[in-house]
């Protein structure tokens, strides 16, 4: 995990997405799938600027 | 059809370096889990049971199996929530003297901090569990000691490596010339008659389609069976993958530092009929070619 931005670094999950996964549905899932990609973005952001 | 997990019981899907969590609360206000994931990811495992917990004391850590991506986190958890390990009973002496090449940490090039198990469980045996019964019962076949959990009200099984969605963990005792086809097989049999509705396996997700699973589970049992070295070869690529999911990038020259001397990478080398740096070469060009690994010049990198 992050210190920084609580996040792990390898799928960019909080905790509580981590803890909860195993029991989200599939949209669930999808829905946190989209805030991981923007995240990704976020941070392609910052390494750029 | 699927069905929900019981109030008193929690699910920490992981990966493939580190294994399943399975919480329990009990009805005394403590909790219990079921195997805790790789040394590397302790810190982790330890910040998501502390979430989860809420402030109740974990008091048991069970294992299903000694292998290092399931008692990985044992002595992280054990020091910080003071909880008592149990672990299977033919497991139990070797992990008491800690005897590094018989608990396989050694033999698969693999770490694990060590942890001294308070306790043992064995099939046959009934344990409560988040206030519901459990029988254990015997998944010998990936591990000779491996056990896993049954409870019979509903109808939840607890597989380990013994089953997963597709397919399930490698057949290890079959690398060095012993059985372990024949203990697998029973094992699916076992499950079968068991009749689970809900399977919580050691890797990937909980699944309900017990027979798609387990007609896939003994079609590829069939094709190992068939001709031995495709287990080799299978053991090989899964003892690659997983010392790159722990270093995440290394030379081939590392590589063969860790695993060149590990007896079960030698094993299955030489059933493979293949040298230890043969074995190496042809599993990272395989591991490459299928997309799980890629090359950076000199590097290997675990994507």
């Amino acid at each position: 995990m992050s210190t920084a931005t609580g996040l792990c670094v390898g799928c960019l999950r909080t905790l509580d997405e981590i803890a909860a996964w195993g029991q989200m549905s599939p949209a669930e899932r999808t829905a946190v799938m989209g805030q991981i990609k923007l995240r990704k973005l976020a941070k392609s952001h910052e390494k750029a600027s | 059809m699927t069905q929900a997990l019981p109030s008193s019981m929690r699910f920490i899907e992981r990966d493939w370096l580190s294994a399943n969590q399975i919480l329990f609360f009990e009805d005394d206000g403590s909790a219990s889990v079921v195997d805790t994931g790789y040394v590397k990811h302790a810190a982790l495992t330890c910040a998501l049971l502390e979430r989860l917990l809420g402030g109740r004391p974990l008091t048991r850590i069970l294992n299903t199996h000694l292998h290092s991506d399931h008692c990985g986190g044992n002595a992280a958890l054990a020091q910080q929530f003071g909880a008592a390990i149990l672990v299977p009973s033919g497991s139990f002496q070797l992990a008491r003297d800690w005897q590094l090449e018989a608990l396989s940490f050694a033999a698969t090039g693999q770490r694990c901090e060590r942890f001294i198990p308070d306790g043992s469980i064995h099939p046959g045996q009934q344990f409560n569990l988040g206030s519901l019964a459990w029988e254990v019962h015997a998944a010998a076949g990936h591990d000779p000691q491996s056990i896993m959990l049954f409870a019979p009200a509903h109808r939840i099984l607890i597989s380990a490596d013994a089953l997963w969605e597709d397919g399930f963990g490698v057949t290890f005792p079959e690398l060095s010339g012993e059985s372990g086809f024949q203990e697998q097989q029973e094992v699916l049999d076992r499950i079968e008659s068991l009749q689970p509705t809900m399977v919580i396996p050691g890797h990937g997700p909980i699944f309900f389609a017990l027979d798609s699973a387990l007609a896939r589970a003994r079609a590829r049992l069939a094709w190992l069976k068939e001709d031995p070295v495709r287990n080799a070869r299978y053991a090989l690529k899964v003892l690659v993958k997983f010392i790159m999911l722990d270093l995440e990038q290394a030379t081939e020259a590392l590589l063969i530092e860790q695993l060149g001397s590990a007896q079960v990478f030698r094993d299955a080398s030489a059933q493979a009929g293949l040298s230890a740096e043969q074995a190496l070469h042809w599993s990272l060009e395989s591991l490459v070619k299928a997309g799980a690994l890629r090359r950076q010049g000199e590097l290997l990198i675990s994507p």
